[in-house]
Formats: structure tokens, sequence, C-alpha cells
């Protein structure tokens, strides 16, 4: 059975829906609301992060879940730099 | 400690190191852009101040732990240093230095002042331009979205597109300037 949204035209018009919301919220709030929003949803993230690590941890222990996430970021910083840092700067030619 | 907490330490304590600085990254680019989650509070800082970062990374030393190696990104070779909250949640401090590079000096150069509720208090950002040109010339994938964002948000339209133009040229991003362009459908 297929659905509508096999369809990569239909797909595509309802992400761009999407995206034209986001754009349309962002473009209301001011500069100030914007950096607001920045530190709201980084505080949100944690806290749902937190959760998920005490989760799957199947523990009450928030510092156990704390260790956990620190182990989670840690693993992502690897992956997304990657070949982006190094530790040594070539001499120049 | 939550975000802003830790984001009023590092620029107090950048303000009390006597060094010019402005806050680079998510908290830029959400700013002129959409706003998303990060971990992370990242600054670009002078080096005019004769050891100013160092002095900011011994004012931060009671919540920020900074890796004893420096890290250099493989496309601007530009020096960073790397910390890391001591306390939950793990937020992480990135600062970059300024050094001899034309659009690291002319963004610099352009910062803005703006006042930021949550922080009760002034900080500088970079121009939505500056961040849509380091945005392109980082580019990964996070990159390459929030220069979009910023683009859509903002408008071309209201945007000084020749000065972006014209830094992608030089970095050889105005393939990916037009990619991104191309990925905002008609907005109106």
């Amino acid at each position: 059975m297929t659905h509508r949204l096999d369809a990569p035209a239909a797909l595509r018009a309802l992400q761009n829906d999407i995206y034209r919301e986001q754009i349309r919220r962002a473009r209301q709030l001011t500069i100030q609301q914007r950096l607001n929003d920045v530190f709201d949803l980084s505080n949100h993230m944690f806290g749902m992060m937190l959760g998920g690590a005490m989760h799957r941890l199947n523990t009450r222990d928030e510092a156990a879940g704390w260790v956990e996430v620190r182990r989670w970021m840690g693993r992502m910083d690897r992956a997304r730099d990657h070949g982006f840092y190094r530790s040594d700067k070539p001499t120049a030619p | 400690m939550r975000l802003e907490e830790l984001a009023l330490k590092v620029i107090e304590s950048a303000e009390a190191a006597g060094i010019d600085f402005m806050a680079v990254g998510a908290i830029a680019a959400g700013a002129y852009g959409v706003p998303r989650s990060t971990r992370d509070v990242d600054l670009l800082v002078s080096i005019e101040a004769p050891g100013g970062v160092e002095r900011l990374a011994a004012a931060l030393a009671p919540w920020v732990e900074f890796d004893p190696q420096i890290v250099f990104d493989t496309i601007t070779w530009g020096r960073r240093h790397v910390g890391r909250s001591r306390a939950a949640p793990p937020f992480k401090i990135e600062i970059f230095e300024t050094f001899p590079d034309p659009f690291v000096q002319s963004e610099f150069s352009r910062r803005r002042q703006v006042f930021v509720p949550m922080l009760n208090r002034c900080t500088w950002l970079p121009t939505p331009e500056d961040v849509i040109v380091q945005k392109l010339r980082w580019g990964r994938s996070k990159d390459l979205d929030d220069a979009r964002d910023v683009l859509a948000v903002q408008g071309p339209e209201s945007l000084d597109m020749r000065y972006v133009e014209e830094w992608c040229a030089l970095h050889g991003t105005g393939e990916r300037l037009r990619k991104v362009l191309a990925e905002i459908p008609p907005l109106d």
C-alpha cells in the first residue's frame, strides 16, 4: 500500500510547507527573542537528554545520567569533528 | 547550570580580561536565523591584548576545564581552545583566536553590539552577512543549514549580498551559496 508522501513531489511540498512555517515564525521574533530561544532550546535539550540517559541506564541517579550524557556528547564531538581539527599545524612550504 | 549562566560568565570574564570578542557559532546563527539548541558557547577573541586568552581561561577555571592542547581547524588553520563545563550539563566552550586572515579580520571589525534580555546585558555578534560567509566556509551540514536559515529569515533582499558573494568567490564557496539559496522555497 502506498502513501501519498511516497511521491517525491508530495514529500517535497510538505517539507517546503514545514520550512516556510519555521521561517515565518522566526521572522516574527526579534533578535533578542531568537537569542532567548537558543538558550531555552539548549537547556530543554539537555533536560531531555538527561531523561533519555537515565531511562537507558534504568536509574534515578541524576549524576549517573549526566555521566552518560557527557559520554554521548564526547562521541558526537568525535564524529562531527573528525578530520576537522588537528593538534599540529603544517609548516608553510 | 543553565547555558545562559555559563554564557554570562564567559562574557564577563572576557570583558574583565580586557579582550575584544564576539559570540559566534549557534548563538550567532540563532540570532539571525532559526533558533536551534546548542551545547556550545563559541567566542572569537582578539589576540591584540597580550595574554588575554590565558587570562580568560584562568578566569573561567572554576567552571570550565580547558584542554591543555590547542588545536587548529583544517580549513583556515585558526587556533582553537576547547573547554568543558565542570558541572552538568556538559556544555562546551570554544575560544577561537583572531589571526591574519582577511575575512576573519573583516568580520571582527564589523561586529555589532546586541542586548540579550536573558543575560540582561549587551554582547557582541557578527553581522548576518558574516555569519553566512563563515558558515559556508566551514561547510559542515549544520553550517550549511545555518547559512540557509539566516538567508531565509533575513531575506537576501535585506542583506548585503554583494559582500557575501565577494567573500564566497574568494573562498571558493560560491557553489555552496547558490545551493543553499536554491533550497529556500518561495516564502510568500
